[in-house]
């Protein structure tokens, strides 16, 4: 069921092996970066070390900055990602409209919407709290939608049978059901946050770990990029695994956590989809308008649906603005569709490959859900430099971003497998082999399916992420440009189109997931 | 009269062409073919029936947490759902329901929050003890077995003096000494006080020792097909009238069972 009453605890033996493993791998990076040295690529340990404690001032100030508009960002998207959930729930009727809302904002490229922000928010810290709520209100919303749904029928009747109603259901059920998915969510949040307020600070910030990231980069200071990389991935890690001690602290074991998305309600018929599809390209219309047009903001920089149209459709160079925009489209998702790609079968293999061999899982495990929490993106001009400015860079970036998730995600899934099915096949002495593809791998399909629609934005932001910072090609390239030579009208062509591209992404999958789990019918294993 | 009852006697269940389907086309099921019944005030009326018949879908139509797809449920001169809103009604359900996060205590006196009751925690102790899970006060469903579960679910029930009960198995998963020690001591409870109430077994011991009225019905979709009254004095012992009973209630049941998949003998 929901909570068990065993406490969640790993034995001393798990914890010497994953120190040892933590070991063995500084040993080996300490050992690459010797090798490599001289190819201004790879820092190792120790000259990150010496770096720190040289620069130990000026980090820890930059370090509080983010962290001060990371926190920021962090309350506000999850208190907006909370009230968005208990809307949704207590208003049936705009769940479609809210759920649909939150997804185009998620959607919106971080890199493109960076810039932007930073016009309308003017110098300060504006721009890096907003990227920070943008990136973990969806995270939090996501698994809340689903956990205010994971309580048992019954246990709403039993509201009802006292003549309660919604409010009531939602204070005394739904909300404790729904907490072990709020603190998932607010889990992953934590290295979201502090990303989104990275590349807040990308776009021009005074102070804060962006800003030394960019300087570092771009007079190719290896040592420091490595240094500042090593803070951002502390940090999350820190932020990340406190919230689950804190979590641990307070109760039960780590929940079962699907995030499978909601079945289809059998009476959607397909206008109903289609009259929602309408009602929220109107509603996004009128809110873009609107926001602009009470908040006085200069048409110059501040650009209404009209001037998108005009720009890419009615406008006398629109021709040709279309041909920049595709042609650098096109660049991005080139590189973007075979990173993910790759990305997600890495992380399916390397989850059976574990599965199949428990004891380098124990070893290696931790060490992963601790690099999951990592920033991978401000390593990405360094990737690019090591692997060269062709594709190759910005593919591996890309994939490495989709592989962390989907690895995790899968793992999970397949460990989770009812006991019960497994004692089935066990008693059966059945193969390893035919439990994986009998009940393990069935089991897995929801959580690979949500691990693949989020990590629709996560490829977009590292492939753009990339072009923006190291390569210059593509959406990234065009956003660099557009921003130093103030073409806003392509900065937000690029907005709505990326945001289009990442929603479809996004929509398609959920429709092969859906296919999918319906075959299989393992969203009865997540009931 | 058989029993004594106190002054406000519960109120009576109509049912009037009462039916229930669920789904359409091939996926169509008849749950509950079209009933009339009349069920007295402060009476208990056990029903019995194969398993997969309807029975939970009649409880929760009476409880009106189901709409019926045809006829309607009166209660006294209510409908369900008013009767719920004042809190008139309790439900134990088949699979006790209890919140996982709540003690056993914090589950039964969710029962008086819901129903908009002052707490009333001597009560509550009381009830623990009736059902027999003092020392587990404080202790979550998941440290519970099966039976002990549904002891607190129907502590739940009895925690909001409803005058209408409506027990679905409520002893199903309770060992026979148990279940006969709470045959005995539970339906005193409510029936002194006058309760109406509706309960759902598997046992036709336990119905006929605590029914006032046994009412058996059919295999999918359920209909009536015996209606059997129970006119004997609480508390009942065993003896000759009792088991006279047991094998009416039974041999209506069997007159009515499914029929058997055709035999197979293995050569
Ligand atoms: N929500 C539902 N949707 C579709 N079919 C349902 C639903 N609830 C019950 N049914 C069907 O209605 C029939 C009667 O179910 P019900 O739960 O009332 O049986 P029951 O008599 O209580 O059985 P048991 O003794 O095993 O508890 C079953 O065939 C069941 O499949
Ligand atoms: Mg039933």
């Amino acid at each position: 069921m929901i909570l068990s009453p065993a406490r969640w605890r790993r034995p001393r033996t798990d914890w010497l092996r994953s120190i040892a493993t933590a070991l063995v791998a500084l040993i080996a990076w300490e050992a690459l970066a010797r090798a490599l040295a001289g190819t201004y690529l790879i820092a190792g340990p120790l000259e990150i070390a010496s770096y720190l404690s040289d620069h130990a001032g000026l980090i820890l100030r930059a370090t509080g900055w983010t962290a001060l508009a990371a926190a920021g960002g962090y309350v506000i998207g999850n208190l907006t990602a909370i009230a968005l959930a208990a809307v949704a729930i207590l208003i049936p009727g705009a769940a479609r409209l809210i759920s649909s809302l939150a997804l185009i904002v998620f959607c919106l490229p971080l890199v493109a919407t960076g810039p932007i922000l930073r016009v309308l928010w003017g110098p300060g810290l504006g721009p890096q709290v907003t990227l920070a709520a943008l990136a973990v209100y969806f995270t939090t919303f996501l698994p809340l939608q689903v956990g205010l749904r994971a309580a048992p029928p019954n246990w709403f009747d039993l509201v009802r049978s006292y003549g309660r109603g919604g409010w009531t259901a939602l204070v005394e059920v739904r909300a404790m059901a729904a907490l072990p998915y709020l603190i998932a969510g607010l889990q992953i949040a934590a290295p979201a946050a502090f990303l989104g307020a990275l590349v807040g600070e990308f776009t021009g910030a005074e102070r804060g770990m962006g800003v030394l990231t960019i300087r570092a980069m771009r007079s190719l200071d290896v040592a420091g990029t490595w240094s500042l990389a090593t803070i951002a991935a502390a940090v999350s890690m820190l932020a990340h695994a406190g919230i689950g001690w804190l979590w641990r602290r307070l109760d039960d074991a780590p929940p079962p956590l699907i995030l499978a998305s909601l079945p289809d309600a059998r009476t959607d018929r397909r206008w109903a989809t289609r009259l929602n599809l309408i009602l929220v390209v109107l509603v996004v219309i009128a809110l873009w308008w609107l926001s602009m047009e009470f908040a006085g903001l200069n048409r110059f920089f501040a650009k209404r649906p009209d001037d998108i149209w005009a720009f890419l459709v009615t406008a006398s160079g629109a021709a040709d603005h279309r041909t920049t925009l595709f042609a650098a489209l096109g660049q991005t998702l080139s590189l973007a569709l075979p990173g993910y790609a790759l990305g997600l079968a890495l992380g399916l293999g390397l989850a059976i490959a574990l599965l199949m061999l428990p004891a380098l899982a124990r070893a290696i495990m931790p060490l992963a859900v601790a690099l999951r929490a990592i920033p991978i993106v401000i390593t990405a001009p360094l990737v690019v430099v090591a692997m060269g400015r062709g594709a190759t860079g910005t593919i591996t970036i890309t994939a490495v971003m989709t592989f962390f998730p989907t690895f995790i995600a899968c793992y999970q899934g397949l460990k989770r497998t009812p006991a019960a099915l497994i004692d089935l096949f066990e008693s059966y002495a059945a193969t390893r082999w035919e439990r994986l593809t009998l009940v393990q791998f069935p089991a897995m399909l929801p959580a690979f399916f949500s691990a693949a629609r989020m990590a629709v934005p996560a490829a977009i932001l590292a492939t753009t992420t990339a072009e923006w910072l190291a390569t210059g090609h593509g959406i990234g390239g065009l956003m660099a440009l557009t921003a130093s030579t103030s073409d806003y009208g392509m900065l937000w062509s690029s907005v709505v189109l990326l945001a289009l591209v990442a929603v479809a992404a996004y929509a398609a999958i959920e429709r092969i997931e859906r296919a999918v789990l319906r075959r299989y019918g393992a969203e009865q294993l997540v009931r | 009269m058989l029993v004594e009852r106190g002054s406000d006697i519960g109120p009576g269940i109509t049912c009037e062409g009462l039916s229930r389907i669920f789904g359409t086309g091939a996926a169509r099921i008849d749950a509950l073919a079209p009933t009339d019944l009349q069920l007295d005030g402060g009476r208990t009326t056990a029903f019995v029936g194969p398993s997969g018949c309807g029975k939970s879908t009649l409880l929760r139509l009476i409880a009106g947490l189901d709409p019926p797809s045809a006829g309607r449920v009166r209660i006294g001169a209510e409908t369900p759902l008013e009767m719920r809103r004042r809190a008139g009604l309790s439900v134990a359900f088949q699979d006790a329901a209890l919140l996982p996060w709540r003690s056993v205590r914090g589950n039964i006196a969710l029962a008086r929050k819901l129903a908009r009751m002052t707490p009333d925690p001597a009560k509550v102790d009381d009830l623990i003890a009736t059902v027999g899970l003092a020392g587990f006060e404080d202790r979550r469903p998941a440290d519970l077995s099966g039976g002990m579960r549904q002891r607190a679910a129907i502590a739940r029930c009895l925690a909001t003096d409803p005058q209408l009960l409506l027990l679905d198995e409520p002893f199903g998963a309770v060992d026979e000494l148990t279940r006969a020690r709470l045959n005995q001591e539970l339906p005193a409870l409510w029936q002194a006080r006058g309760v109406t109430a509706v309960m759902i077994t598997h046992s036709i011991s336990e119905a006929v020792r605590i029914a006032d009225r046994v009412v058996v019905l059919s295999p999918r979709p359920a209909r009536v097909v015996a209606d059997i009254a129970v006119p004997l004095p609480h508390p009942r012992e065993k003896g000759p009238a009792l088991d006279a009973l047991i094998e009416e209630v039974g041999a209506a049941l069997a007159r009515h069972a499914p029929a058997p998949p055709p035999a197979r003998i293995a050569s």
